[in-house]
């Protein structure tokens, strides 16, 4: 079975969690394609769109502990996952996501249930309230305490934020 | 002596960039300037050649009508041409009647003209040709008494006088241009150079007296404030080592001073009076203790001292990390039998090659069993997390225990040997640890993070290069 899932993110390893804990909780015949997804407000300016490009716009957004903690997690869980990419979702409207939605064949969406996003671009914006408005199957993973910890934002985080089973 | 050549050295590098650069620009302008006016030179000659060519056309026409076909019209013309052709130098004019199989190779010789000047005539209509400074233009003339092949020839007087003076002309301008070129290269060379004479001029006062000093930064954002901020960070590490030298000197020398002192006192003490036997005993076997430390902390210090070195001598294997890491919590099981290690295996990869490092088994177990016994030591043996995982390019350890923690200020001291956090008086150590331990991550490439929350627990995190799976 095949499915394609999307998980709003910060680009915070805080958010890779989100990832693990999903994964943990999918039965190993499914064969995952991860969208993590970041919403970015984009110039609409014509000289910086001449000169756009994904790759670039990414590279800026994404820090190599990030990368780390993907690489990480896609060697933990490299026979559950076929594919995991980054994207930037820049549409205004509910109408805009769910295009998005269609075009890239998202079966379902991921989210903390703890949620407070922290986004180092200011241009960001919360990816939530679009989701909740889709029509989009909608999972919540994680834990809903916060405690302070000291590894954060290092690669470590990913490493005991485990999901408490009570 | 030495330090004024190495300044002399220094400048005169820093003349041959300045120079180098100036010459570069010139010859880019140089090149363009010749390129330039080589082509407006070739062109405007070329041009005036054509230009010449049709001239000698229009005589040959009009002589060949003023002399061939002498009409009632043509007093007129020899008025016109008299009075506006100005005489070209050296102009002449020939007229060769054509028969048909005549070769014309009398007149060719004649005039010395090429055959195929005529035959080119009497095939086309019309010819060119020229020798020296003299222009043929040659054409074929239908007169009444029959077909003409018409010469008109003359000196071309642009070869002369025009070129001349568009040589000259060009030459001034390309010396001209030359010159100021010249100036603003080395104008050029000068602005671009100066910023970098001031951070010589600066980096040059300071000293090991002053490393306090640091180079101030206007607020341009380009290369060379980047490079004045690399300079100035430098500076604070070198600093922060110079400090830690001198911090590690004194720690080390009261180190080494405390069982001394002790073993002096104790001495002192018992052979002030004579004492019993059993008196002997203890004191001796206080001795042995106090030089048994003293004993461990040099070879502590030894050890640390040699993997500072670059790892020469230190033989590396590939070797799987998790192997590793149960040979190290079965060590500190054995040593300290109450720890509590749990090794977490969550985040293992799928694929076992992941986990291979390139790396001394004797030096990453020393590394590592520090950092665990650490653990274990600082949160009174409650439970200490080990867990491993690999992303494609590191594998990382991460230690985190739930103890008493390091306090923030004294993060960035850690790695200073001798220094302990000041939360840790009651417990046994010297401080070596850590920086051994970083020694030995750095000669394996790798990195070494600890992060802390006080009262909570610390959490290590080393990453170690993956080595190559071939």
């Amino acid at each position: 079975m095949e499915k394609t899932v999307l998980i709003p993110t910060d680009f915070s390893i805080a958010s890779l969690n989100i990832v693990k804990n999903y994964l943990n909780e999918q039965p190993s015949h499914v064969r995952l394609n991860i969208i993590l997804l970041h919403g970015l407000h984009q110039t609409d300016s014509i000289t910086s769109l001449l000169f756009y490009s994904k790759t670039r716009l990414l590279q800026e957004l994404v820090s190599k502990e990030f990368n780390e903690g993907c690489d990480v997690l896609k060697n933990k869980y490299a026979s559950k996952i076929r594919s995991m990419r980054k994207d930037v979702f820049s549409g205004f409207t509910q109408a805009a996501f769910n295009n998005y939605v269609e075009a890239n064949r998202v079966d379902e969406a991921c989210v903390p249930i703890l949620y407070n996003p922290q986004f180092n671009n200011k241009s960001s914006f919360d990816l939530m309230p679009y989701i909740k408005a889709s029509s989009l199957r909608v999972e919540c993973v994680g834990s809903g305490i916060d405690l302070p910890i000291p590894e954060k934002g290092k690669v470590a985080e990913l490493f005991f934020n485990r999901v408490q089973v009570s | 002596m030495g330090k004024s050549g190495c300044i002399k050295t220094g400048w005169s590098m820093k003349m041959k960039i300045q120079i180098k650069t100036t010459l570069i620009l010139l010859t880019a302008f140089l090149s363009i300037i010749i390129l330039f006016s080589g082509f407006v030179y070739l062109s405007v000659s070329n041009y005036s050649y054509e230009d010449f060519y049709k001239l000698l056309e229009i005589r040959a026409v009009t002589a060949a009508k003023v002399e061939l076909d002498k009409e009632g019209s043509s007093q007129e013309l020899i008025a016109l041409r008299n009075e506006f052709f100005e005489k070209l130098p050296q102009e002449k004019d020939h007229y060769f009647r054509i028969y048909p199989g005549y070769s014309f190779k009398k007149e060719s010789e004649a005039l010395r003209l090429p055959i195929s000047f005529f035959n080119e005539v009497i095939q086309d209509g019309k010819s060119e040709y020229n020798k020296n400074r003299m222009f043929y233009k040659g054409i074929r003339y239908k007169s009444k008494q029959g077909e003409y092949i018409v010469v008109a020839s003359a000196e071309n007087y642009f070869e002369i006088h025009h070129s001349a003076y568009l040589r000259r002309t060009l030459f001034l301008a390309i010396a001209a241009a030359f010159l100021f070129s010249a100036l603003i290269a080395l104008y050029f060379s000068r602005f671009v150079f100066k910023p970098l004479r001031k951070i010589t001029d600066s980096v040059k006062e300071i000293s090991s007296e002053n490393l306090h000093l640091r180079l101030d930064n206007n607020m341009n954002n380009d290369e060379l404030t980047d490079l004045i901020r690399t300079f100035n960070n430098m500076l604070d590490r070198i600093e922060t080592s110079f400090e830690t030298q001198n911090n590690f000197i004194s720690n080390a020398s009261h180190e080494l001073r405390t069982p001394l002192t002790a073993i002096i006192g104790e001495a002192d003490v018992s052979l002030s009076k004579i004492r019993t036997i059993d008196e002997y005993i203890e004191t001796i076997k206080v001795i042995l203790d106090e030089a048994e430390t003293l004993d461990r902390k040099t070879k502590a210090l030894l050890f640390l001292a040699q993997t500072g070195f670059n790892g020469k001598n230190q033989k590396f294997d590939q070797l799987r990390i998790d192997q590793l890491l149960w040979d190290v919590k079965e060590t500190i099981e054995k040593i300290n039998t109450e720890s509590l290690i749990h090794i977490d295996m969550s985040l293992l990869p799928e694929n076992p090659l992941k986990l291979k490092v390139k790396g001394n088994e004797q030096l990453l177990h020393l590394a590592l069993s520090n950092i665990i016994s650490n653990a274990c030591k600082y949160s009174n043996n409650s439970i200490v997390n080990v867990s491993i995982g690999a992303s494609d390019q590191n594998v990382f350890v991460i230690v985190k225990d739930h103890g008493i923690g390091i306090p923030v200020n004294e993060l960035k001291y850690i790695y200073d040997p001798f220094f302990r956090a000041s939360n840790t008086l009651k417990y046994e150590g010297y401080g070596i640890g850590l920086p051994l331990t970083r020694n030995i991550i750095r000669l394996h490439n790798g990195e070494i993070l600890v992060s802390s929350i006080v009262g909570q627990g610390t959490t290590v995190q080393i990453n170690l290069p993956v080595g190559q799976t071939d």
